[in-house]
This record gives C-alpha cells, sequence and structure tokens, in this order.
C-alpha cells in the first residue's frame, strides 16, 4: 500500500473529522440553545433546572430513584402554581456514573443550556467534580446524596447537602446499644465493611461507643468494594459468632449475599445493621427474600411511614404514579424531593433565581422544611438539623424505630428473629 | 481460626467449581478459535436473567429451566459467532476479538437493562438459603449442586472432546487451524459450533451465579477479568486446566480472605497469576509453544 | 498460520527505512496537510469558545495523546497490552499526592507536577514491563489486565494513597470562561510530545526493531536484535505520555479516585480509537480518538436515559469494526489506492496488477 496516497487522504480525514467534532460539538451548541431565555414573556418562560444524573452504570438504581424524586417534585410544584408564577422545566442529562462524563454534563448544563438552577447528582464520587464546576459559575449545588467529608472539604461555599451527615448515621444504633441494661447487652460485635467513603467512615464513632459500653470487637475488616464473592467473609464473620453485626454496605446486592451466607451458615446475631441496601424498599425485599427481612435494621433520615405531612403527601403520590407499596419506596426518592423542596423554597423567600443570592440565604440561618424533616445548613453546607432515624424491618413492614422514645417509634424487635421466618 | 479456613477451602472449591463451569467455556473458545470472547461475563447474566425470568414468570425451577436455557444460549453463541467473529481476518483475529465482543457485549447489555431494568434481582429456590450440616460445616445447597452441575457438564464435555469424532476435530483446530483444514476438517463449522458451546455453558454458570448474587447488567464486569485470569492460568483450551485453576483461585482468595484481609485477597488472586505465569507462561496444564503466538 | 499478513496492519503505510514512494511535491504535500491540522487543534478553542466544547476538547485531546502513545508500542510491537490504565492513574495520583504534600493552591505552578506524573509512570513501566513482557501475546494480554487489578486494588489500600475516599485536587480560580483553555494547551503540548515520540520512533532503527519483533520476534532474535530490552523500551515510552495525562485529566476533573483514576474501560477505550482509526498508523489513533470520545460524550449525554446510548454505541461500533476491520485510515487508503489504480488503468489500458506496489519492506514483512 502506498504511504502517499493513504497518508494524505487521512490527513484530509484528519481535518475532516476535527470539522465534524467541532459541528458535532456546535449542533449541541444549537440543539439546546431553546432553553428558558429567549424572548417570550416572562409568565410564560419555564425555570429550567439541570441536573446530571447516573442513568446506568454502577450508581443507576440509586440514579434512577432520584430521577423519580426529582421528577414527583416537579409534577407536584407544577400543578401547585410553579415557582415565581413560572412553571419548572427538568432538564435531566445522564452521566452514565462516570466522573468524566458529569464534568461535561454540569459543564453543558451551564455553558450551552444555560438553566437557571442546578441539582445534585448522586453519590460523593460525583458531586465533588460537579460541585467545583458549579462554583466556577457562582452556581448553588443542592444536593441530597453526596455526604461523605470529601465533598465539604474543598472550601467550597455552594454546596448543600440536605440529607442527614454521613458520619452520624449509625450513633443512633451504637446508643441504644451501649443504653442496654448489662444483663441484655450484646457483649460482641463485628464489623464488616466496604472501602467506600460512604461506609467507613460511619463505622469507627459507632466502634468507639460500643467499645466504650463494653461491647468487644471480634471481627473488623474492610472488603473491597467490588468483591464478586461475599461468601468467605460473610462466613468469617458468622465464625466470629458476634451477637452484633454493623455491616458497611452501599447496596442491596451487599447486604443480600451477607444475608444469604448468615443464613447458609445458620448464624443469627441478635442485632443486624447495615448501613445501606435495607432502605431501599422493594430492591431490598426482592433480592433477599421477603422471609428474610425479619429483623433487619438500617439507619436513614427518612423512611416511607415517615409522620411528617408533606412526606405523607409525597409517598401516596408516588405509590399513585409509578404502583407498588409505601414500603417499596427508595428513600432516594426522599432525599431527591427534598433538594427540591429546599431550593423551591429558597427561590421563593429570595423571589429570585440568583444563584449568589440563594446561596447566601442558604447559609444563612434559616430552616427549611422538607419529607426528610427539617433542614439546617451549617457553615460547610452540612444539615445539622438532620433527623436521625433507625429503622427495622418487622414482618415485611418497614416501621422506624429509633429514637426509642420518638412517638413514631415502635418497639425494636430484639433479639432479631432468625433467618426465614 | 483454624476451621475458618477450612470452611473457607469448602466455599473455595464449591464456588471454584462455578467459575470453573463459567471459565471452561472461554477457554474452548479461546483454545480454538484464538478469540477473546469479552462477552463471557455478559452472556453469564444473560443466563442468568433467562433462568431468573422462567423461574419467576413460568414457575420453572432453575436447574430444569436448564433445559431451555442452554440450547437457546447455544443459539445465541452460533449467532454472534455467524454474525461477527467469522468477519475477522486471521492476521489481528485475537486483538480484534476484544474489541468486537466488547461491542457485542455492551449491546447486550443496553438490552438487558431496558428488558429488566437496573435493578437488582437474585434467583431464588428453596435450596439456596438452606444448607446441609456436614462434620461440623455448613454447606449451602446451591453450592452443593451446582459443584456437581460444574463436574457433571465438564465430564459431557470432556466427552465430547476426547471419545467423539466432533471433538477430535475439536482439538485438532486447537492444535494448529491449517493442518487441520488440511486434513480436511470444515474448521469453520468447528470454530461456529465450538463457539455455541462455550456459550451455552455459560447458561449453567450464570444460573448458579445468579441464584447466589444478587446481579443486574453492570456485574459483569467483575466476572470477565477473573474468567479472563481463570482460563490463562489454566492454560488454554484445557478443560481440567480451567477446572484446577478456578479452584485455585477462589481457594486461595478466600483463604486470603480469612486468615489476613478480605482488601489482600483479591490483589493476591491476581499476583497468584502474574507469578504462576513467570514461571510457566502457558498456564498450569497449556501446551508450550515454541513460536511467538 | 497466514501465508501473508495484511498490508495494513503489518508495515504501515508510513513505513520508516525507506524513502516513501511519493514525490517530494507529495511529501511537501503531506508535511502542510499535518501542519494544518495541527493549527486547527491549536485555534479550536479560539473558534470554538463555549466551555463546553472546550471540556470535551480537553477529554478528547487526553484520549488522542494516550491512544497515540498506546499505539507507539502495540502497534509496532504486536503486543496488545491493556494495562495502560496503571500509567495514567499513576500520573494523576502523583500530581495529587505531590500537590497534597507541597500544599500547592491551585495554579500555573501544578502544571510542572505533569512531567512529574510521566516520570512516575516510566518508573512503574519498568517492573511492570519486565514481568509482563517475558511472555508472549496472549498471556501478555492477561498479565497486564491482571498487574492493572493489583495496582488498582494497591490504590484502595495503601495508606497514602487515602484509598476510598479518594484525593482532592485544588481546583485553581481562574475565570470561568476561559478556565478550560488551559488545560487544553496543556494536554495539546503533551499530545504533540507523543505524536513526536511515535514519529520519532517509527523513523528510527528501534522503531525498525520493534516491528521486527512484531513480524516474527524469534526470527529478530536470531538476527540479533536485544528482543527484551528493546520491547521494555518501547513499553516505557509509551508509558510516559500517558502518565503525562493522566496528570492533566486529574487536575482538570479536581479529584481522584482508584476506581476512577484505574479505569478498565479506560484501557478498552484506548485500544479501541487505536484499532478502529488503523493500528500502526500515526494518524489512525488520532483519528480514532477524534471521532469517538465526542461521540461517546454526547450519546450518553442525549441518549444515556434509557442504556439507549450503549445499544447505539455498541452497535456503530460493531458495523464500522466489520466494514473497516483495519481501521479506518488503512481501509480508506487502500480504497483511494483501488480507485487510483483503476483510474490509472481506464486511462492507459493497463491491468492493475502492473502499478508498482510494495516499497522495499522492512525487516521481516514478507514472512508470516
Amino acid at each position: 500500500m502506498h504511504g502517499g496516497i493513504s497518508r494524505r487522504k487521512l490527513t484530509a480525514a484528519g481535518l475532516g473529522s476535527l470539522i465534524t467534532a467541532g459541528a458535532l460539538a456546535g449542533g449541541l451548541v444549537a440543539s439546546s440553545a431553546g432553553a428558558a431565555d429567549h424572548a417570550a414573556p416572562k409568565a410564560a418562560t419555564p425555570i429550567t433546572i439541570g441536573v446530571s444524573l447516573s442513568l446506568s452504570g454502577d450508581f443507576s438504581a440509586d440514579g434512577q430513584a432520584f430521577q423519580r424524586g426529582y421528577q414527583l417534585w416537579a409534577k407536584d410544584v407544577n400543578r401547585a402554581g410553579g415557582l415565581l408564577g413560572r412553571p419548572v422545566k427538568l432538564d435531566i442529562v445522564s452521566d452514565a456514573s462516570s466522573p468524566t462524563q458529569v464534568v461535561t454534563n454540569y459543564q453543558k448544563l451551564i455553558s450551552v443550556n444555560h438553566v437557571n438552577l442546578l441539582f445534585g447528582p448522586f453519590s460523593t464520587l460525583l458531586t465533588v467534580p460537579a460541585s467545583k464546576i458549579a462554583y466556577r459559575f457562582g452556581y448553588a449545588l443542592v444536593e441530597g446524596a453526596g455526604g461523605a467529608p470529601a465533598v465539604f472539604a474543598n472550601g467550597l461555599h455552594n454546596v448543600f447537602d440536605v440529607s442527614l451527615p454521613v458520619v452520624d448515621n449509625l450513633v443512633q444504633f451504637a446508643k441504644w446499644i451501649a443504653s442496654m441494661p448489662a444483663s441484655q447487652r450484646p457483649k460482641t460485635a463485628a464489623y464488616p465493611t466496604s472501602n467506600d467513603p460512604f461506609t467507613e467512615p460511619q463505622i469507627a464513632p459507632a466502634q468507639r461507643i460500643l467499645q466504650k459500653a463494653g461491647v468487644k470487637t471480634v471481627y473488623s475488616k474492610v472488603f473491597p468494594a467490588e468483591v464478586t464473592d461475599y461468601t468467605p467473609i460473610a462466613d468469617a464473620v458468622a465464625a466470629s459468632h458476634a451477637q452484633v453485626v454493623v455491616l458497611g454496605s452501599v447496596d442491596v446486592p451487599t447486604v443480600s449475599s451477607f444475608i444469604q451466607a448468615f443464613a447458609q451458615q445458620h448464624y443469627n446475631p441478635k442485632a443486624f445493621i447495615a448501613t445501606g441496601g435495607p432502605d431501599q424498599g422493594a430492591a431490598f425485599v426482592k433480592a433477599v427474600g421477603a422471609s428474610n427481612t425479619n429483623g433487619v435494621m438500617v439507619p436513614n433520615g427518612w423512611y416511607p411511614g415517615y409522620a411528617n405531612a408533606s412526606s405523607r403527601k409525597m409517598v401516596s403520590e408516588y405509590v399513585k404514579q409509578y404502583g407498588g407499596t409505601a414500603s417499596g419506596i427508595n428513600s432516594d426518592v426522599a432525599e431527591a424531593y427534598s433538594v427540591g423542596q429546599v431550593v423551591a423554597q429558597a427561590v421563593t423567600a429570595t423571589k429570585s433565581l440568583d444563584n449568589a443570592k440563594l446561596i447566601a440565604y442558604m447559609h444563612g440561618n434559616h430552616t427549611f422544611s422538607s419529607v426528610q424533616g427539617p433542614v439546617k445548613f451549617d457553615k460547610l453546607g452540612e444539615n445539622g438539623a438532620a433527623a436521625a432515624f433507625a429503622f427495622q424491618w418487622q414482618k415485611g413492614k418497614f416501621v422506624q424505630v429509633l429514637p426509642a422514645h420518638d412517638s413514631n417509634s415502635v418497639k425494636i424487635q430484639y433479639p432479631k428473629a432468625n433467618w426465614g421466618s | 481460626m483454624g476451621s475458618s479456613i477450612v470452611q473457607a477451602i469448602i466455599d473455595g472449591v464449591l464456588t471454584g467449581g462455578v467459575y470453573a463451569l463459567m471459565a471452561a467455556g472461554l477457554t474452548l473458545i479461546f483454545g480454538v478459535m484464538d478469540i477473546i470472547n469479552v462477552a463471557q461475563g455478559i452472556f453469564v447474566i444473560l443466563g442468568a436473567y433467562l433462568s431468573y425470568s422462567l423461574s419467576v414468570h413460568a414457575g420453572i425451577d432453575p436447574f430444569l429451566g436448564l433445559l431451555i436455557t442452554i440450547p437457546a444460549l447455544f443459539v445465541v453463541g452460533i449467532g454472534v459467532e455467524w454474525g461477527f467473529m467469522r468477519r475477522l481476518k486471521e492476521g489481528d483475529r485475537t486483538a480484534m476479538s476484544i474489541l468486537v465482543t466488547y461491542a457485542v457485549s455492551i449491546v447486550i447489555e443496553g438490552v438487558l437493562n431496558i428488558s429488566f431494568t437496573v435493578n437488582y434481582v437474585q434467583i431464588h429456590a428453596w435450596y439456596v438459603n438452606r444448607s446441609v450440616h456436614l462434620l461440623g460445616f455448613y454447606l449451602p445447597y446451591i453450592y452443593v449442586f451446582g459443584f456437581v452441575l460444574a463436574a457433571v457438564l465438564l465430564i459431557a464435555l470432556y466427552a465430547l472432546l476426547y471419545r467423539t469424532r466432533f471433538g477430535a476435530s475439536v482439538r485438532a483446530s486447537l492444535q494448529d487451524r491449517t493442518a487441520a483444514r488440511l486434513v480436511g476438517i470444515d474448521v469453520r463449522r468447528v470454530s461456529t459450533i465450538s463457539f455455541g458451546i462455550g456459550v451455552a455453558v455459560t447458561a449453567a454458570g450464570g444460573m448458579v451465579f445468579g441464584a447466589t448474587n444478587a446481579f443486574n447488567a453492570s456485574t459483569s464486569y467483575d466476572l470477565i477479568s477473573r474468567l479472563l485470569a481463570i482460563v490463562i492460568l489454566g492454560g488454554l483450551g484445557s478443560m481440567g486446566g480451567a477446572l484446577v485453576a478456578a479452584v485455585f483461585m477462589l481457594v486461595l482468595e478466600d483463604v486470603v480472605a480469612v486468615a489476613w484481609s478480605p482488601i489482600w485477597a483479591t490483589a493476591v488472586f491476581f499476583a497468584a497469576l502474574v507469578v504462576v505465569l513467570s514461571i510457566r507462561p502457558a498456564g498450569l496444564f497449556g501446551r508450550q509453544v515454541a513460536r511467538a503466538q | 498460520m497466514s501465508a501473508r499478513r495484511e498490508s495494513g496492519v503489518a508495515a504501515s503505510p508510513d513505513a520508516p527505512a525507506v524513502p516513501l514512494g511519493g514525490s517530494g511535491r507529495r511529501r511537501a504535500a503531506i508535511g502542510a496537510a499535518w501542519i494544518a491540522f495541527g493549527a486547527a487543534l491549536i485555534v479550536f478553542p479560539v473558534v470554538f469558545s463555549n466551555p463546553t466544547v472546550t471540556t470535551i476538547g480537553v477529554f478528547t485531546l487526553v484520549y488522542m495523546t494516550s491512544a497515540t502513545a498506546w499505539n507507539g508500542f502495540a502497534g509496532f510491537s504486536g503486543y496488545v497490552p491493556l494495562g495502560h490504565a496503571v500509567f495514567f492513574g499513576v500520573g494523576g495520583y502523583t500530581l495529587a499526592l505531590v500537590a497534597l504534600h507541597l500544599n500547592m493552591a491551585g495554579g500555573y505552578a501544578m502544571f510542572a507536577l505533569v512531567p512529574l506524573g510521566g516520570i512516575a509512570a516510566a518508573v512503574i513501566a519498568v517492573p511492570f514491563g519486565l514481568i509482563a513482557l517475558r511472555t508472549r501475546r496472549h498471556t501478555f494480554v492477561v498479565i497486564t489486565i491482571a498487574v492493572f487489578f493489583i495496582v488498582q486494588l494497591l490504590a484502595f489500600n495503601l495508606g497514602f494513597t487515602q484509598g476510598s475516599s479518594g484525593v482532592q485536587i485544588p481546583t485553581p480560580l481562574w475565570t470561568a470562561a476561559t478556565f478550560n483553555d488551559r488545560f487544553y494547551y496543556a494536554a495539546l503540548i503533551v499530545l504533540a510530545l507523543a505524536v513526536l515520540v511515535v514519529w520519532g520512533i517509527r523513523r528510527s532503527r528501534f522503531g525498525l526493531q520493534l516491528l521486527a519483533i512484531r513480524d516474527d520476534e524469534d526470527r529478530a532474535r536470531g538476527l540479533g536484535v536485544k528482543v527484551q530490552r528493546v520491547k521494555l523500551v518501547g513499553f516505557v515510552l509509551s508509558g510516559v505520555t500517558v502518565g503525562m495525562a493522566g496528570g492533566i485529566y486529574a487536575f482538570f476533573v479536581g479529584q481522584i479516585y482508584p476506581q476512577f483514576a484505574f479505569d478498565p474501560l479506560f484501557d478498552v477505550t484506548v485500544a479501541l480509537m487505536a484499532f478502529f482509526g488503523g493500528l500502526g498508523t500515526i494518524s489512525g489513533p488520532l483519528l480514532g480518538a477524534l471521532l469517538l470520545e465526542p461521540i461517546q460524550q454526547y450519546l450518553t449525554l442525549q441518549y444515556s436515559v434509557g442504556s439507549l446510548y450503549l445499544i447505539i454505541y455498541g452497535a456503530l461500533f460493531l458495523v464500522v469494526i466489520l466494514a473497516m476491520p483495519r481501521g479506518v485510515i488503512p481501509t480508506a487508503g487502500e480504497y483511494l489506492q483501488m480507485r487510483r489504480a483503476r483510474r490509472v488503468e481506464r486511462a492507459d489500458g493497463r491491468s492493475p496488477a502492473a502499478t508498482p506496489s510494495v516499497e522495499v519492506a522492512p525487516l521481516g514483512r514478507a514472512s508470516r
């Protein structure tokens, strides 16, 4: 094959592709220019809110739940007359759980779509790069699923997390165990946790409290997040005969593998709490099997039975729109919905869409209300007023059990029922 | 600690059987066609989803359902080979096959995501959560059954390869494609059927995997890297090698997870691969290759 | 074994040892085309100044660099490594950790850390290469995958990499509108470096030796080529610019986590781009990355809702691979040569077979 011909052709092809790429990019610009702010009387133009969500890839289950939450909120707001008299329009793009894509997505939402407001993506891993871009362009980034310390370590004042700060998740549970009379209190505990910025920070505070109360640590190991086979790890936990198991998990597959192995080994701890997974409603039940959910606990800032007026309303609307039962609702939905609510309240209070004003307002010590309870942002942007609960599956129903003296808490099932009952 | 380690070894042997099943197909394809079938992982998941659907929508027991899913995946395998693999030219076959099978796998992943959504599911049956008590250890039924299934299928494959004429053709093609062609073997047909068989066994592996892990389409990525490691460790085209390698790797990993730490278990898995390959480049049971491949 | 090797992949159309079969005028035309291409890349951010476009531009340049460097080893030696993400991640982590320990603030000074990332990648490449290159082709692929996973696990578990919490990288406070441009140009410089390195390899005796290894390693050894050393040097060279690209990428995104710095998809994507464009050519990987990265980002953006983009991307890819199995550039080149030959034939009634074809091939081209 001749060098000369193909070389010339290929450089022409190269130039051609450069132009194509540029045209593609230009097409991006053109196609999305139809957003909000051109011509038209103010009353008619919708307020656009840009979001990047993980609709495929590793975080897809949560990303899609978030999408449902955001969309439900938008529908409710529009039904009630919109924000500042204008309808709200969500501009959702998918990032396939990739940080590279998140960067491009938020960049596009800001510079091409020229959205008015931004909502956050799912997970700390994606929230950090998103927050940097938002910061650069002066946007507020209100989110509900990026709560690990890494998000707030950058000193950016435009990030706001409406959900419970991750570190405090297990404290209620640990305190409950510690408060038991000595004769009843379990003697040993196991702390298997996934290698993840969401789970690891939670375990240490809980472990400290329990150790101080005399609960001996008989197993404490970190396992990789990418494991396909949890059996040996779960079997080792079972072999430790720990009376309490505190599992640092982020998703359903992890918890279900552990539960399955525990059931196979006929190992029944007196208390079992997992940091993530049991709060995903129907997805959890389906993976684990209804008879194995009994007694499993999970900490969270919300659950479908939450005695909060707006929460109840959201729950019934969700069921009406998407079917299923209340217990089947993924807590991500509530997180997403809360983001919308807080932003709406800030916009209404400041009567503007100016992000700088919104940021200042949200840092202004005001308390917002959401389906997850009260929201008040501290200096870093974390929600200091967040309610911390622990929940438990009891005979197929997902109920609140901690704080024990809360009027909405039911009696905790302790010791936990055996697997399969 | 002692009994923990024994339990870990048992776990490793039983799960090793399942992985061996999934790897057996891969090694067969690899050996006969010089093709790295990166889509093997997603085929396993496809098999798992098929078993799941049959179980949930038609109430068919997963093991019985294999009578349907294995032929189904055989057809899928043949289809993929006919549609894509045979277009690959000899020269860069292996490297190109990575790309082609990768493209196939993401298409299948997309289809699965749309058909089944991304929510995790798991196959349920009476034997999934129950175990048999033996010598003070609990052996989960599903793993035992899975191991037996793996053994049966591997023996069947062995019989096919070493006791039938077709098997002889396969082995000939494995050794030297050109020579096989010269002797009158229809290498193309042999390749197609081998590919089909290689994919069909993932139905069985997928069923057991789906019963022991919650899965969705993106679970395939973890799977394929391990399967590749096992296949190379065992040696190209060697079924027995795949079984030994699978069991060895899984036992090693499980024991390390218990005795040392789960974090390093996977690292040890791959480090062992590197060590073995440095000493024996063709794998445990692979043939030493005289010239560069 | 095939008796004849495809021309597209073997001796690349731009074989080094011999003066190209064209006239000086043709060479000048090619040179001009490359200059024009380079100029287009330079003015690109000025013309298309929307930050979204330049963002995609930065990522595309990073991939162009990686694909080119990867091809500089894989295309010439025939060994297909699927572990270059190791270099990418090492480059990124080097930048991140040094910035962390020196308490650097986000700014131009951090670009000085980029070459440091390249050096770190080169250092890692030596033991990596020593282990992996002792094996032959198929095994080599899997060993590179294995080493990749080991490194990823190390990143998760060694204390100083901060494990799963990742490392935050200070982000400079430049104006939003032109923020991306600095990264774009930094990436462009690294790309130029990568292209120069590959071009230099091909024009040198070293490149010849690599090609000889690709065509028949044992014979090359028999002819006196120091095979292990040559492979190792090629491998290390291919890691340097990938490491630098990784540093720029991490700096741009502002954070680094083990599973994203060491991402198996990176390996496959880079290989994909090189194959797509044409293995063994210089412009092939450039074209591959230039087309695939923006397309992939665009598809994800528009069609990811519902996983449709996976199907579209995969199907598109399959169609292209099967229609052009040797990659776009070589296939396009062949097509044009066919057209040209037919034109010549029609012009003076000669059969195409008589058209002068192969130039004197470098060592070992015709065998295999």
